[in-house]
Formats: C-alpha cells, structure tokens, sequence
C-alpha cells in the first residue's frame, strides 16, 4: 500500500504544481528561518562550552555598592588568585587573565597589532586549548615568553617553524615564541591572538607590583576542584577583599563561565539575565515561523478537502480503514515537509554567508555530525506530522456515504478552524510588524539623540610607541594643525566611547559620609571642549592662560548628584586633595547611548595620555585629511599603524546589537509576513472554488466584478480586522517589556500599530483580490454549465 | 449469508422522525442474486448501503454469515467487509489519481496480500475484462463502460463472497448495460459469487433470480 501510496502521493504534487510550490515554498521558508536562527541559538548557546573543564570554570564577579546601587564587575585585585588558591579549599586552579587589547607584534618586516593578552601557566590547565606546537607544560614560565595563535603565527612566520624565534613586543621587549596553539573559536569570552606571561606584565605595569587590595585591574578565574565546593567557595571568597583591605567594599563572587557571555546583566548584585533574553526570543521567533509555515499546510491541505473527500469515500468502500488513511495522509505530509527540507537547505547555503556577515558570527552547517542529521530527520518528521495531523484526521473522517452521495463534505466547522488558523497567523504576523516598526523607532531615535558633542570628522588615533613621549606628541599636534586640514587636537584618557578609569575618593562639603560615589576619572590636555564641540553649562576649559593643575571640570551628572546649583568656584577634595572646579561639561554619551551619563570629573595633563582626539577642518576634503594625518602620524610613530578610527564609527558599534534585533525581526518578519500571505492566499483559493456558482450567479443577475471583489475581500478583512486586535494590546505589552531596560527610549506611538494595521490590510486584500480577481472576471456560463 | 430482521432506518428532522426504511425483514443465501426495485426515494440505496456495511441501521437486527453486525466493533467490521464485500457504484468511483491497474490493485493492499499473488490476479481481471491494453491509463481516459468494467474488476479481484451494485448501468448505454449484466451472471453462476443489485429495470432485473419491491421503506413482494 505503501508504495502505491508514495507514487500517487508524488503524482498528485507533480499534478497539482500551482498548490505544490506554494505549500513546499511556505514550509521551506519556515522551516530555513527556523533552522537559521536555531544555529545562532546554538551557536550563543554554545559560548564558552567548549572547553571540557567549563562546568567548574569561574569567572569572578566584584560587587561595589556605589551612588546607592551595587555594581557589578568582571575585575579584581591583582592579589587575589593567588590568596584565594592558597585560602580557600576545593580550587584547583586560580589565574590572572588582563583584559585583550591590541598590541604591536613584530617579526622581522612581519608587524601586526593584534589582541593580546597576559596570564598565569595555569590558565593552560583551566581551559584545554589544543596545542599544536611548543611543550605545553612550561609555557609562560619564563616571563620573555609568548604562545602564539595559529593565525598569528602563521602571518608572522609564514612556512617557517616559530618554536624558539625571537619577536619584538611592542617595540621593547623581546619575547621567545614558546608555543602555537588553535584558533580559539569565535564563541569563547576569553579570546587572543597571542598570550604572555603575567611576570611580563608586572615588568611593563610597575605600578601593579604595589598594587594593593583596592585596585580592580584584572579578571580572575577560578577552576574548582568540582561543584560540590561551589557554595563553600563562593562564601569563603565573598569577603577576602575586606579581610585584606578594611576600606574596601569589594565583595567578590563567582559567576559561571557558561554563563559569563548569556547572563551579562546583574541588578542588586545578582545575575538577572542579559543576553539570554534575546536568544530566547529567537528561540520563540524560530517555532514561531514553523509554526505558522505549518498551520499553512495544514490550510492548504484541508481546503483542498472537497478533492480529496471522494477519494476517502471511495478508499474506504474499497476496504481502507481510517487508520490507513491517516497514514496515508501523514506520509504526504512528511513527504512534503522533506522535499520542503531539501529547499531549506538550498536556501540556508545561499542565505548562510549574508547571515554571518550580517550578525558577525560564523554560523555553517556540519553535515558530518551525526546530531545535525538526526535533529534534521527530527525537525523534517515533526514539521511533517505538526501540519499533517489536523489533514489526515480530518479529511479521513469523512463519511464515504456522504461523500459517493455528492453531498458538499466540507462543513462550516472545518472552514472556521481554518479562519481560526488564518487570525492565528496574522496575529504572529502583526505582533512582528509592529515591534519591528518600535525596534527601528527606537534605533533611530538613539542615532538622531544628541551625543552631546560632534561625533562627525572627529577621529581618534591611540597615543602608543615615541608619541609617549611628551615631546613627541607636541611634535604631532603642532604638524597637524600646521597641516592645514586639521581643526583642533586634544587628549583624552581614554577612548572618548569607551570606560576607562572611575573610582571612589570625591568628597564635598555636605556629603553623606557613608554613601560611596563612583566617579569616572578622566584626564585631558588644552582643548579639549573646542575640539569635541561639547558644552559647558557653566565655567570655563583649560586654557594656557591659567594654571589648571589644581583645577577640574564636572560633569552636570556628578554637580547633580553633589546637590550644587552652582558649582563653577567651588572646592571639593579629590584622594584628600583639594582640587577647585572651573567648569561644568553638559552629560555626554559616555559608553552606552541607552544610559543615563555616570558622573565624571575631568583633570588636565600635559603629558602623555590614551588617544588624541583630531578635528578634522570644517574646510578640508575628507578623503585627502585623512591620508595628511596619516602621513604625519607615520612619520612620527614609524614603527606602529596608525590606526586612526572615526568617533562616528565607534558609535556606530554600539548600535550594532540594536541594529541586530532590528535586521533580524525585519527579515524573519518578513518570512512569517510571507508565508501568512501563503496561508490567506490558499483560503482564497479555497472560498473563490467554494463560491463559484454563487458568484456566477450573481454576476447572471448583474453583479460588476467589482461588487464581487467587494463580497469576496469583506471576508477575509474581517479575519485581518480581528488578527489586528488581538495583536495590538500582545504587541504593545511585547515591545514595552523590550523597551523598558533602556533609560533613553522612544515613546510607543500610534505608528507602529497603524503601519501595522495597514500594512496586514493592504497585503491581505492584495493576496485576496489577485486569486478573487480571477473568479470575478471569469465568464459565469463556464462554471453553471458543470452543474 | 444474509439476515435482515426489522430493519429501520430514519432520519430526525426537527423532532420529526423521518422513516427511510420500515421493518425491512429479508434474507439472503449465498449464490442468490437479487436485484432491489422500487421508485425513486424508496430507500433502495439505503438497504444496499446498510447490508454493505457503509451505512448502519438505527434499529433491527443484521447477521452477515452468522456475524450479528450491529454488535461488532469497527476492526472486525472492516475486516469482514474487507474480505467478503465488493462494492459496484452507478458513478464508477474509481480513484482519478491511480491508473487501471492500480484501481484494481487497491482492494488487494488493503487486504494485504502478497505481491507476487497481487500482479497475477491483476493480470487475470485485466485478461478477463478486456482491459488489459488500457491498464495504463487514468479513469478520465476511458467510456462510461470502460469505466465501470473497471468498477466491476475492483470488486471482484478481492474474491468477495458478495457484490452490491447499486444501479450498475444507470448511467451506460442499453448495449454495455447488457454486457455488464451478462458479467454478473456469469460470476453468479460460474463462480457462485452472490450478487444484489438495485436496478430500476426490468430488463436487468430478469437477469437475478429473485426480485426485493421496495416501497416507502416497505418490502412489498
Ligand atoms: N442523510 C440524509 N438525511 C435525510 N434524508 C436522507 C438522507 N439520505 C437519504 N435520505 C432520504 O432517504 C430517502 C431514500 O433515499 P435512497 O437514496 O435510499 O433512495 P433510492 O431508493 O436509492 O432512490 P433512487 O432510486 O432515486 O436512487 C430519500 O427520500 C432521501 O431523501
Ligand atoms: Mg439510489
């Protein structure tokens, strides 16, 4: 039986071409989208699991209570891995890892910036990077000493052998290559291209030799011994900050690794999330898109029941039981949603390299992994028997008598369930179209929010290399304003869109001495207010007409939180220091665009500093500016790239997550849009055959084609008209909870839900008219000549 | 083989029991072939449905080869009806989607025989129906008739013990109506299938041995 069924079944698709392609387009559709996004949820899922040991793996975590909130931060003492393997039972392994960032590698002519950092040989016992060269056992002993990864080693190195050849560190030290080992993946948090020693660090870093128990300037790790220390660990290291350093108020705790990349968000000192309520919502939005590809089929399949009923009754006088029919239907299913799986597949290959580029992952497909193929059969039988069930049981209910007597077998409960399906699917549609519509509402409202200074033809270069050298760097600044195309320059203490330093030790009359403040601390040369365009409420900049050494400037944030109406004069003590304020720097996007601006005190330098901050003249062609102010950087700085970047870019970055969600749900909506148009259309297709004679015979009586456009589309509206308001209170709670973890969000308009309203309408009556508009025209005789 | 006592069969209209069949009591022995007669709305159809198990009735006692149908569950029904029922509709009813062959394979499938024994009884009704040059084609390429004698192959490639026709010729031409009728005899007589047809004529009816009038749900004769 099997088999005749199989042939009729590929018969009846070869047949049938029209409704075919619609339903396997619908359910390939679906089912890519949901294959897609389920690999990126793998893909995030997967962060950090890699490693065999990561089950006992922890970061640690420092809770600060600070301006009345705790903080909670990836950063400890310097000092603390090693009291902490000492002191506290069932660590096996504890190490000091410094936060990756570019820095200059040389071989010969082979010179290459790139992420590096530094740590303890043990971190070779905590995660099992596989090593490809060198003897892993000593690695990073020797503090001139550096292990490569393959990319690196390979860029500086080409085809010779790197094991024992001497590198230059940024153009000081000499580093012995001691070890080559894998590309780490692209899902690991702890990522570098080369790793060094941390006795090198210490040798570069003087200062964090002294360094005691309240300078945060590293992330630790621990590895336990296994979890059953975990409670006792974690208490025991809650307060060996304070057992050391009775001012501090770190309270360090440990934070899973498995978790370090997915639950980024901590409130009151505690995980609460992050990361993984995204993915969560992708995993929601994939069943979501196979869910509506399914009540597709399931659609498609039941309308054409009026074809199929005669074949049931006939089946089941010739000796068919329901059961067989119901496995005859539910193999035409799966038959489908595999031929549907195959489509997928050609459009995931297509899609795959558009999506990696597009979320900057590296998403692909392992078609040697027994689980991929077992996942795919999997998906492939329970798409196959999710659509094919409603079908199969209800068209094999028939009653053969009913059907061989000609009796209409299609009664209103079926085309209601069916009406059911289509509200179902344009809700899940509107909801998308409507938190996309607020997604890019909100992402346009951050780009087109005021940063608080000029972002536009500022462009920041990293001091690095002789532009140390206080000289040096005045060298730099008198060619580039010399140059022509350069405005102002100025320095700054750190990258102006990133964190940088920030501590505690602001005092000012009238402070509540037991509150702790956390204050960014920034430092800057002349300039500095002229160059970015940011503005002063009140006061002045440093200039060279006064002596600003004991002098500041704040943030409103910071005069805000101190309670000061008029700060510009006052004087308030800084370490115990007393430093004077002279000016007051309206709030500026410091890091996150969506935050309020943390408090902030400046200080002026004249020595070296982070990055130079350049304002390219007003006057000066783009393109020609930059190639003149790399010139002269290269001149200056011969041996480091000048790795000039735009403050606009930087920006641009933050929004990337943002812009992420946005991109996804625009595209994803845009399928589930897609296939419920699919769904619509075969309903149409369905009442259009349903309503022919009725149709022709009004048009006998004098109906225009429009007054059957009319009655055709009413239906169907009204189907949109209820989707629409289911959706809009599900959509508006949605894209509310969304939008609530941002300080600065766009309010929820009316647009949305009219783009929404509109845009579901006006493709539904498209969909319908297009089959409808058929029907309408066609010559009435044609159709009661049959009867 | 067959044993109808007090059949009723009605339909409630608006509280209104709307009698369709009336104390239908009759019996059947195997080798007879009866035709049902009656004017239009009698219920012939009806008995025929209920006697071929697609219909059930709503009160009255139905044996089939000493089996008391209104009491058997719907497997051993179907396996009953599977083994010993072939069914010859006025509309053919072949399936559109198979071929010749096929359509007549069907019954076969579903009752699980072999292979090998399938093609071979295929074989043998194409051969004895004169089909065999059409066995591949689709319902829609053959006549009425052809049609039918394809109904007629499916009903009776299964070997049942019993076809029901239910008005076999109404829609042929008086020519192939006799050829079709000629076909139940010989089955009835060569190989002792028993055979009810409803028919409304009398011609047809000469061909069966014994004749059930029906009227307003009524055995009259
Ligand atoms: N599902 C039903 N609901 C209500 N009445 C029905 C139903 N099915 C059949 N009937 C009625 O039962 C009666 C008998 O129908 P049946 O088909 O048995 O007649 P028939 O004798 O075969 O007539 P014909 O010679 O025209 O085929 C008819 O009056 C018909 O209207
Ligand atoms: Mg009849």
């Amino acid at each position: 039986m099997f088999k005749l069924n199989f042939r009729i079944a590929l018969r009846n698709l070869w047949k049938n071409k029209g409704f075919t392609l619609i339903n396997v387009g619908g359910l390939a559709i679906g089912l890519a989208s949901c294959m897609l996004l389920l690999l990126y949820v793998a893909y995030e899922w997967g962060y950090d699991k890699q490693y065999s040991n990561y089950k006992t793996t922890y970061m640690v975590y420092n809770n600060q209570a600070a301006n009345g909130k705790i903080f909670s931060f990836a950063a400890t003492p310097g000092l603390m891995a090693e009291t902490a393997k000492d002191e506290i039972p069932g660590i096996k392994e504890a190490v000091r890892f410094d936060y990756p960032s570019d820095r200059l590698l040389t071989y010969k002519r082979n010179s290459f910036k790139k992420s590096s950092s530094f740590s303890d040989p043990a971190i070779f016992k905590i995660f099992d990077f596989k090593v490809l060269k060198g003897n892993q056992s000593t690695f990073l002993k020797n503090p001139n000493a550096v292990v490569l990864t393959e990319t690196l080693a390979k860029a500086l190195f080409g085809n010779e052998d790197p094991i024992n050849k001497v590198v230059k560190f940024d153009n000081q030290e000499e580093l012995i290559v001691e070890g080559v080992i894998e590309d780490l993946p692209k899902n690991s948090s702890i990522r570098f291209d080369f790793l060094m020693p941390w006795s090198l660090y210490g040798k570069i870093n003087p200062w964090s030799l002294q360094a005691g128990w309240n300078s945060n300037f590293c992330m630790t790790l621990i590895q336990l011994q296994d979890n059953s220390f975990f409670e006792q660990a974690n208490s025991k290291l809650h307060g060996i900050i304070k057992a050391n350093n009775k001012d501090s108020n770190g309270e360090p705790f440990l934070h899973p690794l498995a978790k370090y990349h997915l639950y980024n968000t901590f409130e009151g000192g505690k995980s609460v999330g992050g990361r993984i309520e995204q993915l969560q919502i992708l995993f929601l939005l994939a069943f979501c898109i196979l869910l509506i590809a399914c009540v597709n089929f399931m659609n498609l399949s039941t309308a054409r029941s009026e074809k199929r009923g005669k074949e049931v009754g006939v089946r089941k006088a010739i000796g068919s039981s329901r059961a067989d029919l119901i496995g005859q239907f539910m193999m035409e299913s799966i038959l489908l949603s595999l031929l549907s799986m195959l489509l997928a597949f050609a459009l995931i290959e297509v899609c795959l390299p558009y999506f990696n580029n597009l979320l900057g992952v590296e998403l692909a497909i392992n078609y040697t992994q027994w689980q991929f193929w077992t996942m795919l059969v999997g998906l492939a039988v329970l798409t196959g028997l999710l659509a094919g069930s409603y079908p199969a049981f209800y068209l094999s209910s028939f009653d053969p008598i009913k059907v061989l007597k000609g009796f209409s077998v299609a009664g209103g409960s079926s085309l209601s369930v069916r009406k059911f399906l289509v509200v179902f699917q344009f809700v899940f549609a509107t909801c998308l179209i409507i938190c996309t519509a607020v997604i890019y509402q909100q992402l346009n409202y951050i780009k087109n929010k005021s940063v608080g200074y000029s972002t536009k033809n500022l462009i920041e270069i990293p001091i690095q290399g002789v532009l140390n050298q206080p000289e040096k760097y005045a060298l730099l600044k008198d060619k580039l304003l010399k140059s022509g195309v350069v405005a102002d320059v100025t320095n700054f203490s750190a990258a102006i869109t990133q964190g940088g330093n920030n501590g505690y030790g602001i005092e000012w009359p009238g402070k509540d001495i037991k509150s702790n403040v956390l204050v960014n601390f920034r430092s800057t040369g002349y300039d500095f207010i002229k160059t970015t365009g940011m503005k002063l409420s009140a006061g002045r900049d440093f200039s060279m007409q006064h002596a600003d050494s004991a002098n500041v400037m704040i943030n409103q944030a910071l005069a805000k939180i101190m309670g000061m109406k008029h700060p510009v004069g006052s004087v308030i003590k800084w370490g115990g220091t007393p430093v004077t304020i002279i000016g007051v720097i309206e709030d500026y996007v410091e890091e996150s665009p969506y935050k309020y601006s943390s408090p902030m005190i400046v200080t002026h330098t004249d020595g070296s500093n982070a990055v130079a901050l350049v304002r390219v003249a007003a006057t000066a062609n783009l393109s020609t500016a930059v190639d003149v102010i790399d010139q002269i950087v290269k001149e200056i700085n011969p041996d480091y790239p000048v790795d000039r970047h735009f403050v606009d870019d930087s920006f641009a970055d933050k929004l990337k997550n943002e812009r992420l969600l946005g991109t996804l749900s625009n595209w994803f909506g845009g399928f589930a849009v897609f296939i419920s148009c699919l769904g619509l259309l075969g309903l149409a297709l369905y009442m259009a055959e349903q309503r022919k004679k009725e149709i022709s015979i009004r048009k006998v009586l004098g109906a225009s084609s429009a007054n059957i456009l009319v009655l055709l589309n009413k239906d169907f509206v009204k189907l949109v008209l209820i989707a629409n308001l289911i959706a809009f209170p599900l959509g508006y709670i949605i894209i509310n909870k969304w939008l609530s973890s941002y300080d600065f969000r766009v309010g929820i308009s009316i647009i949305p839900f009219a783009i929404a309203f509109l845009l579901s309408l006006f493709i539904a009556v498209l969909t319908v008219s297009v089959q409808s508009a058929k029907v309408a025209k066609a010559n009435p005789i044609d159709a009661l000549k049959y009867e | 083989m067959i044993k109808l006592e007090n059949i009723e069969k009605y339909y409630a209209n608006k509280g209104l029991k709307n009698y369709i069949l009336r104390h239908v009591t009759t019996t059947i022995n195997a080798g007879e072939f009866v035709s049902i007669m009656g004017p239009s709305g009698a219920g012939k159809s009806t008995l025929l449905n209920i006697i071929g198990m697609l219909e059930e009735p709503t009160y009255g006692l139905y044996e089939f080869m000493g089996e008391n149908i209104t009491q058997l569950n719907e497997r051993k029904r179907i396996e009953l009806y599977r083994n010993h029922i072939g069914f010859v509709f006025q509309a053919y009813h072949l399936i559109d989607e198979m071929t010749v062959a096929e359509n007549i394979e069907a019954p076969l499938l579903y009752k699980k025989v072999g292979s090998a024994e399938r093609k071979s009884r295929v074989a043998d009704m194409l051969d004895r129906f004169n089909i065999v040059g059409k066995k591949d084609l689709f319902p829609n390429q053959l006549s009425g008739g052809q049609q039918q004698l394809v109904g007629i192959a499916r009903a009776v490639v299964a070997q049942p013990a019993i076809i029901l026709a239910d008005e076999p010729t109404g829609n042929l031409q008086s020519a192939q109506a006799l050829q079709i009728m000629e076909l139940f005899q010989t089955l009835n007589k060569t190989e002792n299938m028993t055979i009810i047809q409803v028919t409304h004529s009398e011609a047809n009816a000469a061909y069966g041995s014994r004749i059930l009038n029906l009227q307003d749900g009524l055995i009259i004769k």
